[in-house]
């Protein structure tokens, strides 16, 4: 059941389950739903729209999970990156691209706040039509469940210096 | 000697498309075209899959209106089956319907146009979009942004899912309504009434006071196709019979069973588009052109069924012509939110109804029937799903006829119209709200260009004008 509520924290991961990899978001985000833990929220989605406004509205701190193109099998593979993110309303919204970044200059113009923000990028080798994850991102996607949980559960803090919350 | 201009691609709109504009030599608009650059494939690849898989194969077709396909298939599948899904199901279908019809329309009015309407054609395009209208109606967009996700919270507590939900399969539906989400739903409704009256006001006195653009955006006669309740011939979004009406009123296809349309619609197709023509048979192609959709519904019903729709609709064919039929496709946006409001109002009886909690909610069944037609009301119009199917039930060929495919000939005459009237002696360029005009016709229509074709495409933004020397005038890209 839907409610609108406050959280500590809030997790999104957004990305396209039918095109590989790039369904790494919506899995951590379903896994980090399967967790059930208290004040904490977690959204699977295709795409970052603007409805999620209100969900950030009332985060006080939000992790955006997707994809990106990593390097290739056989290759070390990229870790997990995990930054920090600022508003920024210089480039709309838009169907086909989404990026957290204007969406919390979105939620920031409509509510007057926005939470503080990280982005882990999660790297993906094949991103063609299909469902299952490749070796990499499922790689990715289990180690950016466990940074997850460490900083849900109190085992590790957010890097110094993150974002304040823009009152 | 003729010059060209193109919008490629046309912007907020769902899909891609471009347009292309020819002038003579004095700069006036000869001619216009709409180019559907997408092709989907849909009806070919799935022809060897199961029936079953149906409804989540073309649920893809759309991320914006995948319910629609959801039930058309479904309903090609009981047709199918030969079986009557249990009363329950059909209204908690009908339930996931209407959200659809409030979170597609609002997508469409909030996001895609207004910003035309409330910040002008001519205004400056890099603010002309959702956050120049949050910085200067920062309610009004909040206010649509919420109901358009109360939409997606109907179908996302209905199907488990906001975006291609898989719930809705031959003989039923899987999951039936929890009483929590029933009460969650209720008591999200009076600010969805709120919003949407707040918006047929601010509609209202805008379309008064911008009389070009409602007499000169797609203003023609044409016919009008939907479905109408069996009882009555009210305002349908999932059931009933075909109805077609011309502009004058009168009514030439009436308690049509929609199962046999190909008996009545034929299908063009042009080379310079992916995008079909359908048109009504009797009348040929071009002549039996029809818009469909929510401008469309409002002139062929009876009434909408609801009180508060009701006393809209009435004023609404007031501004038509002297029989009440409204021509202009300008009024689409209008239609639009007349649907919502009574969209709202028919999810209030529903969850108002005790039966809507029942858990029966599927019929079993079996192959019955070698062919099956499923036909309902997307957003946009009409939506037909055909199926052949062998004794195992695998798909042995599907015909689909998408609301925008309906609109086709209409929008490209739209776009010819729009450009006539304000585009005029163009020898060095034409100015972008001009551009903008063209395009904002197109976007009266809520095409769903992704629907239509069956198959994903890129191409870059160009607008070209160039010379008869092959020179280029002017040029003009959006990223």
């Amino acid at each position: 059941m839907i409610k609108t509520r406050t959280v500590d924290y809030l997790i999104i991961g957004y990305g396209n389950t039918l095109r590989g990899d790039d369904g790494a978001g919506p899995r951590v985000a379903e896994a980090v739903a399967g967790w059930g833990m208290p004040n904490v929220r977690a959204i699977s989605a295709a795409q970052l729209t603007p409805e999620l406004a209100e969900a950030l509205a009332g985060a006080e701190v939000v992790i955006f999970v997707d994809a990106q193109v990593g390097q290739a099998a056989g290759r070390p593979a990229a870790s997990i990156t995990f930054e920090p993110l600022a508003a920024d309303d210089e480039r709309p919204l838009e169907a086909h691209r989404s990026d957290p970044r204007q969406l919390l200059a979105l939620t920031r113009q409509l509510y007057g706040r926005c939470p503080s923000a990280w982005l882990i990028a999660i790297p993906g080798v094949c991103f063609d039509f299909g469902e299952a994850l490749s070796a990499v991102a499922q790689q990715g996607v289990d180690e950016a469940l466990r940074r997850i949980r460490a900083l849900l559960t109190g085992q590790q803090n957010l890097a110094h210096g993150a974002t304040p919350l823009i009152p | 000697m003729t010059r060209r201009v193109v919008i490629d691609p046309v912007t907020r709109i769902e899909g891609h498309a471009k347009i292309s504009i020819y002038l003579d030599e004095a700069g006036e608009v000869n001619d216009a075209r709409f180019h559907v650059v997408e092709f989907r494939g849909f009806e070919k690849f799935c022809e060897g899959r199961p029936l079953g898989e149906m409804a989540g194969i073309t649920a893809r077709v759309c991320g914006i209106c995948p319910v629609s396909h959801l039930l058309a298939s479904a309903k090609a599948g009981d047709d199918i089956f030969a079986v009557t899904i249990p009363p329950a199901a059909e209204k908690l279908r009908r339930l996931m319907n209407l959200g659809q019809i409030v979170q597609s329309h609002a997508l469409s009015f909030f996001h895609l146009s207004s910003p035309d309407l409330l910040l002008g054609y001519d205004s400056d395009p890099s603010r002309r979009n959702l956050f120049g209208l949050i910085a200067q109606h920062p309610d009004f967009a909040r206010g649509g942004i919420r109901l358009r996700q109360f939409g997606q919270e109907v179908i996302e507590l209905l199907g488990g899912r906001k975006i291609h939900p898989a719930w809705a399969v031959p003989g039923g539906v899987r999951e039936p309504l929890s009483a929590a989400n029933r009460d969650y739903l209720r008591s999200r409704l009076p600010e969805a009434f709120a919003t949407v009256q707040s918006a047929l006001a601010f509609f209202k006195q805008y379309a008064e006071t911008h009389a070009e653009e409602v007499d000169h955006f797609g203003n023609f006669p044409t016919l009008f196709a939907g479905l109408v309740s069996k009882e009555g011939g009210l305002w349908e979004h999932y059931d009933g019979y075909l109805r077609i009406v011309d502009s004058e009123g009168r009514i030439l296809v009436d308690q049509f069973d929609p199962r046999r349309y190909a008996e009545i619609i034929g299908e063009a197709v042009e080379p310079w588009s992916y995008l079909k023509s359908p048109y009504y048979k009797p009348l040929g192609y071009p002549d039996g052109a029809y818009r469909v959709g929510p401008l469309a519904r409002l002139n062929i019903c009876s009434g909408m069924g609801t009180p508060l729709a009701d006393a809209e609709l009435a004023e609404f064919r007031r501004r038509g012509n002297a029989q009440g039929i409204v021509t202009s496709s300008f009024m689409y946006h209008y239609a639009r939110l007349i649907e919502i409001l009574a969209a709202l109002e028919r999810i209030q009886m529903l969850l108002e109804d005790p039966d809507i909690l029942s858990p029966r909610v599927r019929a079993s069944g079996g192959i019955n029937k070698l062919h099956g037609v499923g036909v309902s009301e997307a957003p946009r119009g009409t939506l037909f799903h055909d199926y052949e199917v062998d004794e195992r039930g695998m798909i042995r060929r599907v015909n689909l006829i998408i609301a925008t495919g309906q609109n086709n000939i209409a929008m490209n005459r739209t776009v010819k119209q729009i450009a006539q009237h304000w585009i005029h002696g163009a020898t060095n360029g034409i100015p972008e709200g001009l551009l903008n005009r063209v395009e904002a016709g197109i976007r009266a229509f809520d095409p769903c260009l992704s629907c239509s074709t069956h198959a994903i495409g890129q191409m870059p933004m160009v607008v070209t004008l160039i010379d008869s020397q092959g020179r280029v005038i002017a040029e003009a890209r959006r990223d």
